[in-house]
This record gives structure tokens, sequence and C-alpha cells, in this order.
């Protein structure tokens, strides 16, 4: 049975598939009537500013037939506009006196012809420049993809709306009925505990089950009193089929709750990410001390290193202030550091504000993902860290592309402002509905002592140095770096690298939920890891048999997938160690497992560009992707070794899920 | 549970509609980029030939202001084409040193217009020497503009609320299918056969354990 929530959620999915399908539609045809016509013109003015050189040649007095380096002048022109396939002039007779390219396959290829007339206006001679189909067919596909990519951002867009409504404190009750009618219609007859009990939709189905309920009961000690252990044994299939005798704590709410806050935010920072290197490069001041590269780079290095930097004291103070109160603080200076980035008219100062949005950033996203650990079962962890990851995935997707159009539109400092108002409306929703901050008054600072201690839990430094370090480390130097320089050297445009770079976070935000869903139900978050991580790896190894665009695709698609895989299952075993440090150091274990991923995030480009200088494109991204899936079996190894172990400590000891000792 | 139920309804249909309309928004700044860019790029090859004449010449030693033939070429650029306003040689110090309109020689012009697409001039040691500014008619922009917003907003406004009615629609029979489940889940005869099942199966083992028997 589908619920009103998710039933609507996905009617509306596919009511704005249609709806922005048919604005597609309407996109192409506008594109076809304006746009196309403009690139039409511009073959026109090469036409009309070809024609009246040699008009004036001739004027000069260079008879038509002598005219010299014609095919030269219009090879030239047809170089520098790659949209006109052949150009010929031609005399009144037809014969040719030069020309450059060769007419397109398509016979329904435009012309544009230009008549050479000499000054009192007799026709002597014709300029036909053919324009080249499929060039234009490119450009005008191009633009589609980036339509429907703005359909996608659309979509995701709603679809953070209809989870913000439909994680609402007011529809609690619509949620407790839903759950309750779902379980019938299951065959599931357990009791639900929730706050909406007493309400009169729930009430008269609560009241026949606690009947059934207190029957069972009944059933069960009366047989015990018999010693009828057979019919014990039945009544304890029964109620494990039938859920009678259980209570049914409610589906977990936790992530649910965060997401909206999480991708409001999220979508504040990365609004700026279109406009930051330009704003840098304007701002910065022409007598700098610094390669201007440096400089427009300096305030995205400020960010990284504030954050990376913060993770492992915020992970500390973010449990002494609570959460909910951790997030609020995170997003009220990250909004104020936006309002003065906007203000900010001093590169020094900018620089200063993009590191104390660094710093409220940072104790948002600890706060956040503390919330999430805090608040869910360890069975349901990893969909839990999936919907948080998803709400960071969602919001880099949709951010940016807002942010372009912000910028383009009010200006780059204006732009700010849209972050600004973005992190405000993160901080009410969060103070709205995230549960009261329990401050933990003696969460324990991290020595390191503590770290080294941490590292020596089960399998986490494998995990960290072996999945966690390398999974940033290629994803930066891949997708980031390595693609974009080798796609641009063969002569792709940034938009075109922008599109094949779409990949990896859609299919991130697709498939996320889907695996980390699959890794709760079959129990095998190690086993997500690994496999995450040779796909991953083994993905970019498909570079050493070519690097064209297919090839580059398919690598970014595996890579997706692969960490698709890996990301939430990985933070689940991150936490899951966490959970069993003693002296509650367990935050130090979260904030050292952030500051190794944010690590990978800084070293990539760096070793990234030094394995390019050195070995090229293809090694170098094989050698990155060798390391992943080394860095992955390592990580298996690590499980057998001590799973070996272990099993020579006797047959009493515990065995965890993951098929290692905990 | 009735006004909450329509009340989420009526949210979902205000975000659907929202939704649509932000899409098409975008989609009309996507296009109306690109429109500028392809009018721009035919305004950038008049000024790249002015360029590449400039370049030649400086590339034979002739300095920027001694180049007096570019003072001709602009206005034959500039009547090619009835787009374009004026077409500009400025030099490293913002001074108009030949234009297509008189008028505007040793205008000190270092502001960037709008409507205009700006080609630097560089010497054989790819330093800036100057740069070539063609103005252009805002008409030509606007034009291509609110045709792309004309043809947008027909589809955009039917499907906006199409989308609307739609949720609506569609949440209101969901809602309806609640109202009755709860209402079948209400009474232990009218619930779903899984339910039953489960039910007749519960009642039959806790009869027996009553009977003395095995369930």
């Amino acid at each position: 049975m589908i619920g009103l929530r998710a039933g609507i959620s996905l009617a509306i999915a596919v009511i704005l598939c249609g709806a922005l399908a048919a604005i597609g539609f309407a996109a192409r045809d506008a594109v076809e009537r304006t746009i196309v016509p403009a690139i039409a013109a511009q073959a026109e003015s090469v036409g009309r500013s070809a024609a009246s050189l040699v008009e004036s040649a001739i004027a000069a007095g260079v008879p038509m037939d002598r005219l010299v380096g014609v095919e030269s002048y219009l090879e030239s022109l047809r170089t520098a506009n790659r949209e006109l396939a052949e150009l010929k002039l031609v005399d009144i007779a037809g014969r040719s006196l030069g020309s450059a390219g060769a007419p397109p396959e398509d016979d329904h290829a435009t012309q544009v012809v230009t008549s050479v007339t000499a000054r009192n206006g007799a026709p002597l001679a014709s300029l036909i420049i053919t324009i080249d189909p499929g060039v234009v067919s490119d450009q005008v596909n191009a633009l589609l993809v980036d339509v429907a990519f703005i359909g996608i951002v659309s979509l995701l867009v709603a679809l953070e709306l209809v989870a913000l409504v439909v994680g609402a404190r007011g529809t609690e009750a619509l949620a407790a009925l839903e759950s309750r009618v779902r379980s019938l219609s299951q065959g599931r007859l357990w009791m639900h505990t929730d706050a909406a009990e007493q309400l009169p939709f729930v009430a008269p189905i609560d009241k026949h089950v606690a009947l059934l309920h207190a029957r069972h009961e009944k059933a069960r000690a009366e047989a015990a009193r018999r010693g009828d252990t057979e019919a014990v044994l039945n009544l304890d299939a029964l109620s494990a089929r039938t859920g009678l005798g259980t209570v049914h704590a409610g589906e977990n709410h936790a992530a649910t709750v965060i997401r909206p806050a999480l991708f409001l935010f999220m979508m504040a920072e990365e609004l700026a990410r279109p406009f930051l290197p330009r704003l840098a490069g304007t701002m910065a001041p022409a007598n700098l001390d610094l390669s201007r590269d440096l400089a427009i780079s300096l305030p995205i290095v400020v960010f990284m290193a504030a954050v990376a930097l913060s993770q492992l004291p915020f992970a500390v103070l973010s449990e002494r202030l609570g959460r909910r109160r951790g997030f609020v603080i995170g997003a009220a200076l990250a909004a104020l550091s936006y309002a003065g980035s906007a203000f900010a008219t001093d590169y020094w100062l900018f620089l200063a504000t993009r590191a104390t949005a660094a710093i409220g950033y940072a104790l948002v996203f600890v706060s956040a993902q503390g919330h999430v650990i805090d608040h869910s079962r360890p069975q349901e962890r990893t969909a839990a860290l999936a919907v948080f990851v998803r709400a960071i995935m969602v919001a880099g997707l949709c951010g940016p592309p807002i942010g372009g159009v912000l910028a383009d539109r009010l200006g780059d400092h204006m732009a700010f402002f849209g972050s600004a108002t973005l992190a405000v409306l993160g901080l009410l929703v969060a103070a709205l509905s995230m549960p009261r901050s329990v401050p933990v008054r003696d969460a324990a600072g991290v020595s390191g002592a503590d770290l080294m201690a941490a590292l020596k839990a089960p399998r986490l430094a494998a995990l960290l140095f072996g999945c966690a370090f390398p999974a940033k480390f290629l994803l930066v130097a891949i997708c980031f770096f390595l693609v974009p320089v080798e796609l641009q050297r063969q002569g792709y445009s940034a938009a075109a690298i922008g599109r094949l770079q779409m990949i990896y976070p859609i299919l991130m935000v697709a498939a996320v939920p889907l695996f980390a869903s699959l890794a709760e139900r079959h129990d095998a978050r190690a086993g997500f890891v690994l496999t995450g991580g040779l796909v991953a790896g083994g993905g970019a190894l498909l570079l050493l048999f070519g690097t064209s665009p297919w090839i580059v695709a398919a690598v970014l698609a595996l890579l997706g997938l692969g960490q698709a895989m890996s990301i939430a299952p990985q933070s689940a075993l991150v936490a899951e160690s966490a959970r069993h440090m003693p002296g509650g150091r367990s935050a130090g274990v979260l904030g050292l497992f952030r500051l190794i991923e944010r690590t990978g995030n800084a070293t990539g480009p760096a070793a990234a560009g030094f394995l390019l200088a050195t070995a090229g494109f293809a090694s170098a991204s094989a050698a990155i992707g060798l390391m992943v899936v080394l860095g992955a079996l390592g990580f298996a190894l690590s499980g057998r070794s001590r799973a070996s172990g272990q099993d020579r400590a006797g047959p009493g000891a515990a065995t965890s899920t993951e098929g290692s000792r905990v | 549970m009735i006004r909450t139920s329509f009340g989420l309804i009526l949210l979902f249909a205000v975000i659907a509609a929202a939704c649509v309309a932000f899409g098409a928004y975008f989609s009309l700044v996507t296009l109306q980029t690109a429109h500028r860019k392809a009018v721009e790029t035919r305004f950038g090859v008049t000024a790249e030939r002015i360029v590449a004449s400039a370049q030649t010449a400086a590339g034979l030693g002739i300095a920027l202001p001694a180049q007096i033939t570019l003072a001709d070429l602009t206005r034959r650029e500039a009547r090619l084409d009835e787009a374009i306003l004026s077409i500009d040689i400025i030099d490293t110090h913002d001074k108009v040193l030949f234009s297509s309109d008189p008028a505007r020689i040793t205008d000190s012009d270092g502001s960037r217009p709008a409507n205009a697409v700006t080609r630097r001039i560089e010497n054989d040691l790819a330093a800036t020497i100057g740069r070539v500014v063609v103005r252009y008619n805002p008409g030509v922009l606007a034009e291509g503009e609110s045709a792309l917003e004309g043809e947008l907003q027909t589809m955009a406004m039917p499907t906006l609320i199409g989308s609307a009615f739609a949720t609506i629609l569609i949440g209101v029979l969901l809602a309806a299918g609640l109202g009755r489940a709860a209402k079948r889940a209400a009474d232990p005869s009218q619930w779903p056969r899984a339910a039953r099942s489960a039910l007749a199966e519960a009642e039959a083992a806790h009869a027996g354990v009553r009977g003395g028997e095995r369930p």
C-alpha cells in the first residue's frame, strides 16, 4: 500500500517530469526559431565582410580573375568559424574563383549567398557560404542537455521541498495512520508506539490490536503455566510471523528531520561555486605578491583548510553544545560570513569572511552528522547516513546553476546575499525541526594518544586509510582535476566538460539510497565498502585502454556507482567503530574520519598534477585507480586476518554481522 | 486529519507549480544566455577581423596610434552590419584612437558598456596594446529575448496550472483511498486479506490454548 505522502511525492516526480519535458520541447522549438537564425546571421556577417574586401580589391583595379590569396583568406575564415562548412567565391558565370572546405553530406544544409557588386551595383560574383548542420545541431543539442539538466535540478529541488513538508511535525498523525494501515496490509499485527496513539483515526485500530496482543500474552502465559513447550514455541513462531507481542518503534526520522535544513544550508555554500574564482580574480589587488592563479584559488584553499582543521575540535564542541545548538550557531556564523563576503571590497577581508564561513560550515556539518548518528539505531545507520549524504549531493547539484544565474543577474557580490538567505532558512528549519539539544557536558576532548588508540579499533585504520582517504583522493584527482585537464587538452569546451562531470553527482544522488538500503538489508556494509572501492578504482584502470570521451564517461559512471555503494556504509562502519571507543571519545573518531577524508580532498589535485606531469593522463589515472583497488583489498584482508585471529579465541567470541569480531 | 491531508495536498500543488515555474525560468535564462552568446559571436567575428589587421601591422612595427588605416576599416566593417552602433579602437589608457563614429574619437572610454563585444589587441610578446570594442544595438538582443520569453511562457503557464491541478487530483484520490483504508482498519472484519489471515491464525492458536489443544 502506498501512503498519501509517498504517493504524492511519486506523483509530483512524475508530473514534474512530464511538465519539464513539455518545457524542454518548447525550448527546442524556441532554439530552432531564435538561436539557429542567430548562428546563420554570423555566416551572413562573415559573407558581407569578405564580399566587401573583394569589392575593395576590384575598386582598386584588380581584375576579378586576378585576385590572389582568395583560397587562403577563405580558409582562414572557415578555420575561425567552425559553423561554416564551405566558402566558395564564384563569378556570374558560375566559375569558381576560390573555395575552402567541403560541402556537408546533408542535402538540406543552409546556404548564405552574398553578392559582390561593382560600385554601380552591377553583380560581379557571389560568395556562397554553406553552414554545417552538424555543428549547429551539436550546439542545439548541448543547449537542450543544459535545459534537461535544469529539469533534473527542478525535480530535485521539488523533492527536497516535499521532504521538508513530509518531515514537518504537523504530518505526524498522517504518518502514524499510514504506518498502521501499511502494517495491516502486510499482515503485521504489531503495536505502534508514537505520539499519535490517542488520535481519533488511529485509536480504534490500536484498540483492536491491543486486545489481540493481550489475548496472545494470556495464551502464552497459559501454555507456559501448563508446561506445554510446543505450544509456547508455536505461539512464538506466530509472533515472529505476525508481529503479535511485538512493539514497533515506528520509522526513524533522524535523517529525514535534518535533511531539509542540511540541504538548504549546503546549497548556500554551493551557490558561490561558479562565481567565486571570478570574484576572487577581480578582488585580488594588482600589487599582490602572489601569482594571479594563486590569488584566485586562495579563497577556496582557505575554506577547505579551515573546514578540514575544524573537524576534530568541532566533533567534540558539537557534542558539548548539543546538535541543534551546534547547527544553529554554525549556520548563523556562516550566514553572517556570507553577508560579510557580499559587502567586502578588500581581498584580505574577503578571505577572512571565507574562513569564518568555513568554520560555520564545519560546525553545521559535524552537528548534522552527529544528529543522524545519535538518533539512528545501528541497523538503520547506513540508510540514515545515505539520506545525509544525499542532501549534500543534491545541494551540490542544484546550487551551482542557481548561483550562476544569481551572479549573472545580480552581480557576484549580491549573489552572496542569496547564500546568506539560504543559510538563515536552513537555520530556521533546523531550529524548528531538530529535537531539543542535549549537551554532553563531559564530552571528552581528543588527544593524539586517543586518536592512536582509536586507530587500533577493529579494522578502523584499514577503513580510514584503505578506503576513506583513497575514495576522496580518487574523486578529486580524477573527476575534478585530471578529466577536465585532459578533455580541455582534447579541445572540449568548459560547458561540455561540465556536462560530463555531472555524471558523478547524478549517479550518486540516484544510487546512494538504493545501495544503502541494500547494504542494510543484506547486513553487508563491509562488502559494499569493498565492492565500491573495487568498482570505483577499477573504473579508472579503463583509461589504460583509451581516453575518448566515452571511456571517460564510463570511468566517471563507475566512480559514481562505486562511491554510491561505499559512501554511506563506510560512514556507518566508522560510526559503529566510534561507538566502541572507551571514555566517550566517539566524536573524536568521527572527527578523525572526516579529517582523513578531507586530507584526501586536499592532496588529490597536487598529487594528480605531479603524476600527470611525470606519467601522463592515462597512467596517472590508472595509478590512482590501482591505489584505490589495493586500499580496498587491504581493508578486505584486515577483516580476514582479524576474523581468523579471533576464531582461535574460541567459540564464545561474539561475531559481528560484518564477518569480523567486534 | 482531513484538514491536514488537504493542507498537505495544497502545499504539494504549490510546490509542483513553483518547481515548474523555477524550471521554466532557468530554461529561459539558459536560452537567453545562449542567444546572447550567438549574437555576440557575430560581432566577435567582426572584432577579430579588425584585431587581426591591427596585430599584423603591430608585428611590422607600426604602433597602434599610427595605424591610420584602421579608421577606414572600422567604418567599412560598421557599414556592413546595421546592428553595429560603433567600432572603437581603444589604447591601454582607455583613449579612443579610431572609431567608425568620428564623434567618439579622443573620448576617454574606460567603461564596459552592456551591449558591446571586446577583443584584445596584442603585440608579438602577447602584451595588450589596445582593444577593439564593437557596440551593438540592444534591440537585436531584446528582440530575440522577448521571442524566447513568449515561446516559453506560452508553454509554461498551462503546464504550471496543469501540474498544480494534477497534483491536487492525485492527492485527493490518495487521501480518499487513505480515508477508506483508515475506516476499514478500524473494523477487523474489513482488514486487508493478509491481516485477516494473520488474525484468523492468531484466534485459532489462542482458542487452541484455551481449549487445551496445541495451536
